[in-house]
């Protein structure tokens, strides 16, 4: 008994004693860190890397500089013609070196599909056995949302964005992500090719203090529909492909900054109609005429344009910001001019 | 004879190696370039003195540096140089300035990142104060900014 008191005293002291140690080494060691200038951090993207709002940037996300860590919580709202946006996520930027991110988006899509949705039923009430088996075109009686999980990663190269304005060179970052997509049955009649891809990018990223202005260029190797929300490739496959965009941003004040951004589109479910159970619609023309559904295929072709904003970013302080925009997507899939307003909060820590 | 023309030779090229690191020779080379009005956009030498004062209140006030420059530094000397430097920077060619480079005065500091984004922050602070335009304040900045790579060391 006393032994194993006198055994036991010193371990719990050991033990307290490394865990002091390591509470002091962590906040000596400065692994916390929000040295950044204000708003220098950036905004969240909906990908949910630092970046503007569409489009990644080569600035690593949170406020950390090169001697510590920092982080954000982000939330994006975009209330559009015929879907709903919402992503919500996180990102740590590791010694404004290193950016690792997470963020789930949401886009519901109202009434869209659902005539796409009545000639599947219609179809699949007459024809019945139409495939041998029930129909399932990811169409919900109401609402069909679309998930998807975005994972990403950045890493800064080189180069200095912001203090070197006595030279032309840009801060260079690259970074990639992994986009998963839940609604595969969907992407099944919009006739994407997969679910779950990759993309890769290279940004550069520069600011001119005489003139205010931030520019960020990004080339974007992938095969994404609508960023993956309606799947990665079509009929012809999945190949990647290298797609530009731009983000032009004025200083205005220290703390709001205003701009625009676009981003290209790909064109791989262009003209494309939609697919119910393996067959497209256009070869179901004669059956849909029978059911005076006649001019359905023409209404539901598929389209993509590229994507563009006009926004303005508000720095309060460096725990917040808040973006609005609006933002022109123009076609997404079978409806066309989906413009409307976008809201993006961070919280950094 | 020899022996003083050898030491007049090494003086002057003791002289070359060392004169970008106590002459601070005029306006900051910057992409696209500064103002060519930017010191009036400043209100002259003396809008410039009166944006380094309030640098110095901002920075004083600011817990993350003024414990550097109560130490090491000297307020009085650093605010009369800066106003030197300063007008230089932005274009200014009836001025000298008499301190140390950049690099020579902060050599021994240590200084950070996060505090050379510190003295940023109170810069900006200070434009606010003397009613600067924010364009105008970039522009000092722009001047500024490069002097980070000697500056930083940490
Ligand atoms: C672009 C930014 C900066 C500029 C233009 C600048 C400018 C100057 C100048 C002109 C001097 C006087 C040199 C002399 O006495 O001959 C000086 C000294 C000094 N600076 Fe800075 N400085 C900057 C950033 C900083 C930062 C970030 C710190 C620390 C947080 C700092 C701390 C000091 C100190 C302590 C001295 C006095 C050194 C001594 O007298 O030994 N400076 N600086």
């Amino acid at each position: 008994m006393e032994e194993a008191k006198r055994a036991k005293f010193p371990v719990s002291k050991g033990a307290a004693l490394v865990v002091a140690m390591l509470a002091s080494g962590l906040s000596q060691a400065g692994w916390y860190d929000s040295g950044k200038v204000l708003a220098t951090g950036g905004v969240s993207m909906i990908d949910g890397a630092g970046g503007g709002g569409i489009t990644p940037w080569a600035t690593i996300t949170g406020y950390g500089t090169k001697e510590g860590i920092n982080g954000d919580l982000h939330y994006t709202y975009a209330p559009l013609a015929n879907y709903t946006l919402h992503s919500l996520g996180a990102a740590v930027g590791f010694w404004d070196r290193f950016e690792l991110s997470y963020t789930s988006s949401a886009l519901t899509t109202g009434s869209t599909f659902d005539t796409v949705g009545l000639v599947a039923d219609t179809l699949g009430g007459v024809t019945g056995s139409l495939a041998g088996t029930p129909i399932n075109t990811g169409i919900e009686p109401f609402n069909t949302t679309i998930e998807m999980e975005s994972i990403g990663a950045k890493v800064r190269v080189f180069g200095e964005a912001i203090y070197d304005s006595d030279n032309l060179i840009p801060q260079i970052a690259i970074g990639g992500f992994y986009k998963n997509n839940k609604n595969e049955d969907l992407l099944k009649t919009l006739k994407a090719d997969k679910a779950k891809d990759w993309e890769a990018y290279i940004s550069a990223t520069k600011i001119f203090f005489p003139i205010n202005t931030l520019i960020n260029i990004t080339a974007r190797y992938t095969a994404a529909n609508q960023t993956g929300l309606v799947g990665f490739g079509g009929p012809d496959g999945s190949d990647k492909e290298i797609r530009p965009e731009i983000s032009l941003a004025y200083l205005l004040r220290k703390d709001t900054v205003i701009g625009i951004e676009w981003a290209q589109h790909g064109d791989n479910l262009e003209g494309e109609s939609v697919e119910i159970a393996g067959l497209d619609l256009t070869g179901l023309q004669p059956t849909l005429e029978a059911l005076g559904l006649g001019n359905v295929s023409g209404t539901l072709t598929q389209h993509e344009s590229d994507w563009y904003d006009v926004f303005v970013a508000f720095f309060p302080n460096k725990n917040l910001s808040i973006t609005m925009a609006y933002a022109m997507l123009g076609n997404i899939t079978i409806t066309p001019d989906q413009h409307g307003f976008y809201m993006s909060l961070q919280a950094s820590f | 004879m020899k022996q003083i023309f050898r030491t007049i030779a090494m003086i002057f090229v003791l002289c070359l190696a060392a004169s970008p690191s106590f002459s601070q020779t005029g306006k900051t080379e910057t992409y696209p370039p500064i103002d060519s009005d930017a010191l009036e956009q400043f209100g002259g030498p003396e809008g410039v003195r009166n944006w380094v004062e309030s640098l110095f209140y901002y920075i004083m006030l600011d817990n993350r540096i003024n414990h550097v420059f109560r130490e090491f530094g000297n307020i009085e000397r650093q605010i009369y140089l800066n106003t030197q430097l300063l007008q230089l920077v932005l274009g200014g060619n009836e001025v000298e300035y008499q301190g140390a480079s950049m690099a020579a005065a902060h050599a021994d500091l240590g200084i950070t990142l996060t505090q050379f984004n510190a003295v940023v922050e109170a810069a900006y602070n200070a434009c606010e104060r003397i009613q600067l335009t924010y364009e105008a304040c970039n522009l000092m900045i722009a001047g500024l900014a490069p002097y980070k790579h000697a500056i930083v060391t940490r």
